[in-house]
C-alpha cells in the first residue's frame, strides 16, 4: 500500500516550523536591540565613570603622586571591572588604577569613545590643564560576556515559549482534526444499500458538504445497484428458463432422433451447454458485484466435479483456498472449455500460494499461440480493454480473478497455453 | 410415474415433457395454475412446479396444497436462485429445488430420489422376496437373473414398488400409467400387463384383492 501524507503531520509539521522560525526570528531581533542598547548602557556607565573621576582629580590634581602604578596605594581585593589611566603627553602613565596595564591605553590624545583592539572599551577626556588624559575602559570580555547573557537568556526565553507554542498547536490540530476522523470513521461503517443507513451529523461547517456528496454518491449507488439487481433478477429468468428448454428439448431430440442426426445433435447440445455455463456465470457475476459467496474448498476437489468432456485433466498440486466456488468453477470451466476449444487434449493444474495470493496455473498441449498475439491479449487484460483481443471466456475469468481482488494472466508455453489465475489470498490472511 | 407438471415456458415444457414421456414417465402438462383446477386425473407420483406462472406463485400453490394434507412430492423447478429464495421454498414444503437451466437427466435423477423418498426407501434399490428392483438404471432380477420388462410392464412395476405395503386399485393404476384420458378405453389391458408380470416375475409377486386393487409381496 502505498504510505500518503498525512495532513495532520503536515500541519504539525508546519506549525512547529513556523513556531521555530518565528521564534528565532524574534531571538535575532532581540539579540540586535539588546545588544545595542547593552552597549549603550555600558558607555553611559564609562561616561559617568570618567565624568565622577574627573571631578575627584581635577581638584586635587597637584596634590596626587603622578608616579604610575606604584602611585595608588593598593585596594581592598576585587575582580576589577572598570579601569582608569591618567596619561601625559608624552605617553606616561602618570596614575592608574591597580589593575590597569602600565603601558597607555592610548598614546595618542584621544577623545571620546573609542575601541583599544578587541581588549577595551575606553572613554578618553582630558583633565583641566589640557595636556594630561584620563581615559576610563571597560574590559571588552568583560562588555561581551554581559552582552551574551543578555542574548542567551533572551533566546532561551523565545525558543521555550516556541516550543511550548508548536506542541500546543500540534495538539490543537489534532482536535481540529477530530471531527474529520470521526466522519471518516461512519463512512467506513456506511452501507447505502442498507434502508435505514446515516452518516453521522457534522460538528464542522467544513464537512457538511463532504458529508452531503458521500450520502448522495452513497445515493446514487444504491439506485445503480437497485436496478442492476432488478435487471439481474429479470435477466435471470428470462435467460434461465430458455436455456433449460432448449436443453430439454435437444435431450429428448436426441432420444428420438436418427442415429446419423445423434453426432450433429450432441454437438449442438454440448454448445447449449457451454451457453448455459458462461450465461450462469454472468449473472453470478453480476449478482455478485457486491458480495462474493466466499468458502473454504479444495482446488482440486473442485476441479474434479466439473463437467470437463473428454480433457484429460491433471492435477499436480492442489490447496485449500478461500473464494466464491460457483464463480471461480464458471472461470475455470471457461479456461477449460478455451483449451478444448483450441486443440488440446490435456491441462495440467498447478496451484500454489505465495506472497498473500493463490496462483491457479493451467497448463494446456495445444497447438498454443503466436507471441504476438499471446502479448496483445495479455496487454488487453493488463487494461481491461476485452473487446475486439478475446473471447467471453478470458473476459469473465479475468473478470472473476479481479472479482476476487486478483487478475487472469496468459502466458506462451511449449507445448500450449498457460493461463494463471491469481487470487488475494484470504485463507492465509485469515490463519495469519 | 404419473407426473403433473406446471411450466409456462412453452419449449421447456414441451421439451421436458417429451423427455419425461421418453423416459416413461405419463407426464399431464399444465400451463397456468387454473388450469390445474380443471384436472381431475390425480393422483400423481410427483408435481414439477414452476415459481413464477402467469395466474400466480407456484410456491402459494404448493403452500395451499399442503395445507390441504396433500403429501405428493414437490420438486420446484425456478429461475429463482437465491440462497433465501431455496429456503423459503423447501420451507414452504417443497421437497426439492431445481434451479435453471437444468440438465433432464438431473430432473429424472431427483423426481426419483423424492419419490422414493416419499416411499420410505433411501435406496433405489428394493427387494421383494427373490425379485430385486432398481429405479435408477430400470432393472429386474428374479433370483439373480435379469427380466426382460416391457416399458407398461415397468411402469407397472415401479408405481407397485413405490406404493409397497397398500393395495393400489385398478381405477388408480390405470390412471398413473396411462392418464386419465386412455384410462377408462384401455381399461382391460391391465390385466394383460399384470399376467405378464406375474409371469415373468413369479405368479406369487403380485397379490390381487377383489375390491382393493393389487400390491407387490416383500
Amino acid at each position: 500500500m502505498i504510505s500518503l501524507p498525512s495532513i495532520q503531520r503536515r500541519l504539525s509539521y508546519f506549525l512547529v516550523g513556523v513556531s521555530l522560525a518565528w521564534g528565532l526570528s524574534i531571538s535575532v531581533t532581540i539579540w540586535a536591540v539588546g545588544r545595542s542598547q547593552v552597549e549603550k548602557m555600558l558607555d553611559y556607565t564609562l561616561l559617568e565613570a570618567a565624568e565622577i573621576l574627573y571631578g575627584l582629580l581635577i581638584f586635587n590634581v597637584d596634590l596626587l603622586p603622578m608616579q604610575g602604578a606604584q602611585a595608588m596605594p593598593t585596594p581592598y581585593v576585587h575582580d576589577e571591572h572598570l579601569m582608569w589611566q591618567v596619561v601625559e603627553p608624552g605617553g606616561r602613565v602618570m596614575l592608574q588604577s591597580h589593575r590597569a596595564p602600565a603601558e597607555p591605553i592610548s598614546v595618542e590624545r584621544r577623545l571620546g569613545f573609542f575601541d583599544a583592539g578587541d581588549d577595551w572599551r575606553v572613554f578618553g577626556m582630558p583633565l583641566r590643564d589640557d595636556k594630561r588624559m584620563l581615559y576610563v575602559a571597560h574590559f571588552g570580555v568583560d562588555r561581551k560576556e554581559a552582552n551574551l547573557l543578555g542574548v542567551e537568556t533572551a533566546v532561551a526565553a523565545v525558543l521555550l515559549s516556541a516550543l511550548g507554542c508548536a506542541i500546543w498547536l500540534r495538539s490543537r490540530v489534532r482536535k481540529e482534526l477530530g471531527p474529520l476522523n470521526e466522519l471518516s470513521a461512519s463512512v467506513a461503517q456506511f452501507d447505502p444499500l442498507q434502508r435505514n443507513a446515516r452518516l453521522v451529523a457534522p460538528s464542522r461547517a467544513e464537512l457538511v458538504s463532504l458529508r452531503d456528496a458521500v450520502v448522495d454518491f452513497g445515493a446514487r449507488l444504491a439506485k445503480r445497484v437497485a436496478n442492476e439487481r432488478a435487471f439481474t433478477a429479470h435477466a435471470a429468468h428470462a435467460l434461465r428458463t430458455p436455456l433449460a428448454g432448449m436443453d430439454a428439448q435437444l435431450a429428448a431430440a436426441l432420444r428420438e432422433c436418427a442415429p446419423e442426426q445423434k453426432a450433429r445433435l450432441q454437438r449442438t447440445r454440448e454448445a447449449a451447454g457451454r451457453l448455459c455455463s458462461v450465461v450462469t456465470a454472468l449473472l453470478t457475476l453480476f449478482r455478485s458485484g457486491v458480495d462474493l459467496s466466499v468458502q473454504v474448498f479444495d482446488v482440486g476437489d473442485l476441479i474434479e466435479r466439473l463437467p470437463l468432456g473428454a480433457l484429460d485433466i491433471r492435477i499436480e498440486s492442489t490447496t485449500p483456498i478461500a473464494a466464491d466456488m460457483n464463480l471461480l468453477a464458471a472461470a475455470l470451466l471457461n479456461l477449460f472449455d478455451n483449451s478444448m476449444r483450441h486443440g488440446a487434449t490435456e491441462v495440467r493444474i498447478n496451484v500454489h500460494r505465495s506472497s498473500g495470493t493463490v496462483h491457479i496455473r493451467l497448463q494446456d498441449n495445444g497447438p498454443g499461440m503466436p507471441p504476438e498475439q499471446v502479448h496483445k491479449i495479455q496487454e488487453a487484460l493488463d487494461c481491461q480493454e476485452y473487446e475486439g483481443h478475446m473471447g467471453l471466456g478470458l473476459m469473465l475469468a479475468d473478470l472473476i480473478a479481479r472479482a476476487h481482488r486478483g487478475r487472469l494472466n496468459i502466458t506462451g508455453a511449449s507445448p500450449g497455453v498457460t493461463a494463471e489465475i491469481s487470487l488475494a489470498d484470504d485463507l492465509a490472511a485469515e490463519s495469519t | 410415474m404419473r407426473l403433473l407438471m406446471l411450466e409456462d415456458d412453452a419449449i421447456l415444457g414441451e421439451g421436458l415433457r417429451d423427455f419425461l414421456q421418453l423416459e416413461g414417465h405419463v407426464v399431464d402438462w399444465v400451463m397456468r395454475l387454473i388450469d390445474v383446477a380443471r384436472l381431475t386425473k390425480g393422483p400423481y407420483d410427483a408435481l414439477l412446479v414452476d415459481w413464477q406462472l402467469p395466474d400466480g406463485s407456484g410456491l402459494a400453490w404448493v403452500k395451499t396444497l399442503r395445507a390441504t394434507g396433500d403429501t405428493t412430492p414437490v420438486l420446484m423447478m425456478t429461475a429463482r436462485d437465491l440462497l433465501q429464495d431455496r429456503i423459503n421454498g423447501l420451507d414452504t414444503g417443497v421437497d426439492d429445488y431445481l434451479v435453471k437451466p437444468f440438465r433432464p437427466e438431473e430432473l429424472v435423477a431427483r423426481i426419483r430420489a423424492v419419490c422414493r423418498r416419499a416411499a420410505g426407501s433411501a435406496s433405489s434399490r428394493l427387494v421383494f422376496g427373490n425379485v430385486e428392483i432398481d429405479l435408477a438404471t430400470k432393472t429386474v432380477l428374479v433370483s439373480h437373473v435379469a427380466a426382460a420388462l416391457t416399458a407398461r410392464e415397468w411402469a407397472l412395476l415401479e408405481a407397485l414398488a413405490l406404493r409397497v405395503g397398500r393395495y393400489v386399485s385398478k381405477d388408480e393404476l390405470d390412471r398413473l400409467l396411462k392418464g386419465g384420458d386412455e384410462a377408462e378405453t384401455a381399461s382391460n389391458a391391465l390385466e394383460v400387463h399384470v399376467h405378464n408380470l406375474r409371469r415373468k416375475l413369479g405368479r406369487e409377486s403380485i397379490e390381487t384383492v377383489r375390491g382393493r386393487g393389487y400390491r407387490l409381496v416383500a
